[in-house]
Parts: C-alpha cells; structure tokens; sequence
C-alpha cells in the first residue's frame, strides 16, 4: 500500500504540472497527432435519450436539461468502480478537460461535463456530492454535473437506450468493484444529438477536445449561414 | 479540484502501465468485451445450399465447452430468409449482438447472443443497406467499435463492381454513416492517389496508432460468378483490388494508399503494444506481406514471404496471428492445407509446418492461448470446389506450438447445413478483462 501511495505521488508531481498542453500531450498509449478541430466531420449517431434523475444537490433534473444547450461530455461511471480503465480512467479524462477549460472561456461557457452514476442505491445524492467535493466551487472552469437514476427501472431505461451494459460480479467484494461495465463516454452537441462514442480505446483527452471544438466551429459556420 | 478528482486522473495514468491478460479470439477487435476464459460455444455462419435441409442461410451454435456431454455437436441452428451468400460477421463491442452479412442480398442479420449464448435469436434484419448508405452493397462483415460497428463492403449497387465503401451504423441498428474508398478522381488527400482502385475488403484498428488500414478483393460481378469461368475470363481479372490504404482512424480520412497486388485480402495487427505492423495474404499471388511503421514512424508495405511453391499459388485465404505475434497460421483454399510461419522476425516469415485439412479450407479462428484452431471449408457459393471435392466442414484441433491434432470434426453436408462459413467464438462468461482491451 505504501508503495501504490509513493507510485502515485509521484505521478501527482507529474500530472499537477501547470499548463493544459503539458496535461493533454502524446505519449505511448496514444501515439499519434491529434487531428486539427473542425478538419474532419463527426456524423449524427441519433438522438441522446432522456431520463429521470437526480442530482448531487438531491435535486429532481431530466437528463435532456443536463445535454442540451451546451457540448456536453457524458461519462457513465459507479464511484465504487476500481478498474484501472473504467470509470477512474474516465473521470481522470474529464478533469483534464476540466482543467483545460479553466484556461480557455470558450470552452467554459460552452462545454458540460456529465458524470452519471450507474449505481443509484451505493451512489446517493450524498455520496455524490463528497465525490465530487470542490468541483463546483471552482470560479472558472466549465459546468460539471454529478446524478444518478431516480429509480432502478429508470436507471434500466437509460443503460438500454444508451447502450451502456452493466452486470454484477459474481465476487462483489471484488477488488476492482462489485459491476462488470463496458466504458462509454458520449460526446452530445448542443441540440441533444449523439455525435461520439468512447471507450477506454478511443478516449484520449486530446481526441475529445477536438471533437468538442470541432462541433463548436460547426455551429460557428452554421451561425455565418 | 480536491482530492477524488486528482485521485482518478492520477489512476488514469497508473492503469496504462498495468499488465493485461485476455481472453478470446485472436483476431477479435481491441474494442470487443472479452470472455472469460475457454470459449463455450463456435458461431458459424452458414451458407444454404439448395436441396440440403431447408436450403436457406443460418447461423449455426457448436458446443465446446471441454466436458460438455455436448461437446462437438451442433446445440443450435437458425436459419434466415432464403440464400444471401452468407459471408463474414462480427460482435457489437459490448458483444450482445451479432451481426452477420449476406454478400448478394447486402442483407444484415443482427442476433442476440447475450440473452442465451447457447440459442442466439434472430432480432432485426437490415434489409434496405444499399438504399440507406448510398450505394453501398456486398457487406463484408461486422467490426466492432464503441457503440457502433465498422462494416466493409465490397461492391456497389451503381454497377456493381468494386468500387465501394466502409459504411457505420449504431449498436441498435440505425445507419450514421458512408466513408467511400479513394479512387483516383477522389483521392481526399490520401498520398499515393495514382493507386487508388477504390476497392475494400477487410477494415482493422489499431487504436494506439490511430491507424485504421483496409484491404481489398472485388465486386459482386466477380464475387457472385462462377470462379471457372471467372479465372477464364481476363477482362474480368482485371477488377480485382491491389491496393491497401493507411486512414486516420478518428477522422476516417484516407492517409496514404499502398500498392499491393493480388488481392490482399484478412488484416491481422500484431498486438504487443510496441509492435506497429500488420500482416496480409494476397489470394491471387500467393504472398504474404507486412504493413509496418518504419523508422520514422512512416507507414510501408512491403511483400515479406511466399505463401508455397505451387505453381499458380494456393489461394491463401484467412490467417490468424497468435496472441504472442510469433506464430501466423495461413489457410490455403486452393490445397486444403494450413500453413504455419514463424513471424518472429515479422520481415523474415518462416514456414515451420503444414497440415492438410480439407479439400478445401478458408476460415481458421484461434483461442487467445494459442491451443485451439478450428477450421472452416467454404470460401463462396460459386468459388467453392465442386463434387467430391467440396467438403463442408468445422473442424477443430489442438495446437502444441509443432503440430496440429484433430478435436471433433462435423461435416456440414451430412447434417444438411450446409457451407460452413466465418466462425466467431461465444461464451456465457464476459469476463472482467472486457474493459482492458487495447492494442
């Protein structure tokens, strides 16, 4: 344990380094050059479904208010998880965008952050809102929202429609958390439409920064038209 | 941003270093969940034959659990409408569904397979691809990415000739987009646009890369004719795809075009991380070439072994790249025979062995422990042999690193099943290395 405290102080003194550039930077898991925003087109999957939930302030909220009027990033997670490339791998992707966008307030005003819980009855507003402590106390940076399912039957409506497989471990005192899941992070335009889907393959940081600028610039032609 | 939030971003750089054991067929994508485990069950999609059984096309579910009283039989056969020139499929990456592809009709079968492994059933058929996609037709198969699958074409419904199209749909079946191969006319940027033919066959990631590269074959003029006649006729020879092309994976944008002549045709990236090459067999000239990143990160293409002596070359079909990339197993349709290369040094294939399986083979798929090879006969309706010489069959057998010994072995024809096609493996287990794939 001292040594998995040590190996990650270490990267902490890495990963803490100032700038956004130096966070979102080509290594050896995603060795290739980021393509240019607005060089490429990221065609309609469909519409992203709705659903009843509740936030971490314990407040009533419909999924299309959470997606809708901004790009928004929607991350399925439990905070139970432990998999290494699961859900810590994907709330780390989102506060590097987090990050980021305290450096630039375009992305700010523009981009949301979703992170939705998968496991309402472990993941309670409560338990949410220590989560995500501090997140929203930041002055700048963009929106980043904590909910889960109002209800399991909501709950199973929403994994259905965003296709977002869940299943119990056979062991739940499994050291990488009680949930088998697939990872799926969504990237949504601001008209609620599904326009990417991540896994733990696809989901490098500098990928979903440029697709996110990429449906930005979209909108700026658009507008010219 | 306290703690939690540092906490995960310093863990999301800690678990790329962690080591990763998987599961599965060797040439699944690195997008695919992974079973847990031995496979339970060998997919094979099936091509009907008129007058055997009920004549029509089917997916059929083999047992090999090892000490299932089931082992080896046929637990599950289901047929679809008519005859489609079934061909290849391929998983969703969550692998509930499994899609399967009719080369003539370019009719998509979607079947789930979570509910009960054992039974898949019959959910959905595309049947209008060709109308939805733009012209697209003759779906190859099925590749899986996040929430949506990759699915390479062969032809076009204009003239139906090779030139063709990597189309997307979603994982619940709705269509999102066409992506054209480069021709000359339309190279979109792509280096080396004098080769573009804009034909496609088989569509791989390597998502450390960033790199997605496709192969290529021909058209439904040339896929849907009788192969003697075909060979026979040289103006038709001539519409065959002797290219391969580099894309940016992200983007799909067409990169850089390679010249590769004869039909190259099964991608397979090698899957050590620092391993950036590819290998492919090319059915018409019989060679086996290496796709590979060089020195300075540039892609080439360069032709790396012969695939036999035999004059005319033996029709080499799929291969299958072990999970240690050091063994590539290459099916000879032409002979009948596997062949076994060393690929240790990926430049300098060796062959170490050969097995005469059939008349006629095609498919091969491998267990990820490198133990279990299983086998198909059927390459298409009309290029398969003729008489005695057309054995339908899966058959499986064990590997220990020098030789091949036959497991169980069902012959198609007498079950009335007909021409035993692409094989996908199954399980009741996805196990918890189903979110650690990567490549």
């Amino acid at each position: 344990m001292r040594e998995l405290i040590f190996a990650l102080a270490l990267l902490l003194g890495v990963i803490s380094s100032p700038t956004g550039g130096e966070l979102l930077s080509r290594d050896g898991d995603h060795d290739y050059e980021a393509p240019l925003p607005g060089s490429y087109n990221l065609p309609v999957v469909k519409v992203a479904p709705d659903g009843a939930l509740v936030d971490s302030n314990g407040k009533s909220v419909n999924l299309r208010d959470l997606i809708r009027g901004r790009v928004t990033i929607l991350s399925f997670i439990y905070t139970r998880c432990a998999a290494p490339k699961a859900c810590p791998y994907a709330t780390g992707v989102l506060s590097q965008l987090h990050r980021v966008s305290q450096d630039d307030s375009a992305l700010a005003k523009n981009l949301r952050l979703v992170s939705l819980s998968f496991d309402p009855e472990y993941d309670t507003p409560q338990r949410l809102a220590t989560y995500s402590e501090g997140i929203n106390d930041e002055k700048s940076g963009c929106d980043w929202r904590f909910a889960t399912a109002k209800s399991r039957a909501e709950l199973e409506n929403i994994l259905n429609a965003y296709g977002q497989a869940v299943d119990k471990r056979s062991n739940p005192n499994d050291p990488q958390g009680p949930l088998y899941h697939i990872l799926r992070v969504f990237l949504i335009d601001r008209d609620g439409r599904i326009r990417n889907i991540y896994s733990s393959g696809t989901l490098d940081p500098r990928l979903v920064l440029s697709d996110v600028k990429t449906l930005l610039l979209e909108e700026t032609k658009l507008s010219k038209r | 941003m306290k703690s939690f939030i540092v906490l995960s971003t310093a863990a999301f750089a800690f678990a790329f270093n962690l080591g990763f054991v998987c599961a599965d067929e060797t040439c699944s994508s690195p997008y695919l969940a992974r079973i847990d485990g031995q496979e339970e069950f060998v997919y094979v999609w099936t091509l009907g034959v008129e007058g055997l059984g009920d004549g029509a096309d089917k997916l059929v579910t083999v047992d090999v659990k090892p000490g299932s009283p089931n082992y080896g039989k046929v637990v599950s056969s289901i047929s679809v409408d008519g005859r489609n020139e079934a061909h290849h499929g391929g998983f969703t990456d969550d692998r509930h569904q499994l899609w399967l592809a009719g080369l003539d009709t370019s009719r998509v079968f979607i079947f789930d397979v979570y509910t009960d492994p054992a039974k898949p059933k019959l959910v959905k058929t595309i049947d209008n691809f060709a109308e939805t996609t733009g012209g697209a037709m003759g779906p190859h198969g099925a590749y899986p990415l996040p929430g949506r699958v990759l699915i390479p074409c062969l032809s076009n419904s204009k003239d139906k000739g090779g030139r063709t199209a990597l189309v997307e749909y979603g994982n619940d079946g709705n269509y999102i987009a066409t992506h054209w191969l480069p021709t000359k006319e339309d190279a979109r940027g792509a280096t080396n646009a004098n080769l573009a033919d804009g034909y496609c066959y088989d569509a791989r990631v390597l998502p450390r890369k960033n790199a997605l590269l496709t192969s290529s074959f021909t058209g439904w003029n040339n896929y849907m004719r009788d192969f003697g006649k075909l060979t026979a006729d040289s103006e038709a020879m001539k519409h065959f795809g002797s290219t391969m092309v580099m894309w940016d994976f992200h983007t799909r944008q067409p990169k850089k075009i390679f010249q590769v002549a004869g039909a190259p045709l099964e991608i397979r990236w090698a899957w050590d991380p620092k391993h950036n090459y590819a290998f492919t067999a090319t059915a018409l000239a019989s060679k086996l070439w290496l796709v590979y990143a060089d020195d300075r990160g540039e892609w080439q293409a360069k032709e790396v072994a012969p695939i036999s002596d035999v004059k005319g070359g033996v029709l080499p079909v799929d291969i299958s790249l072990s999970a240690d990339d050091k063994t590539l197993f290459v099916d000879g349709f032409g002979d009948g025979k596997c062949r076994v290369f060393d690929v240790s040094d990926p430049q300098q294939p060796k062959q170490i062995y050969e097995k005469q399986i059939g008349k006629q083979v095609n498919m091969v798929s491998q267990s990820w422990d490198g133990k279990r090879l299983y086998f198909t006969s059927s390459l298409l309706a009309q290029w398969d042999k003729k008489g005695a010489d057309n054995e339908q069959f899966l058959r499986a057998y064990t590997w220990d690193g020098k030789e091949l010994k036959p497991a169980f072995d069902l012959d198609f024809t007498a079950l009335k099943l007909g021409r035993a096609h692409h094989m996908l493996f199954g399980s009741s287990k996805l196990g918890p290395n189903r979110t650690v794939a990567r490549n």
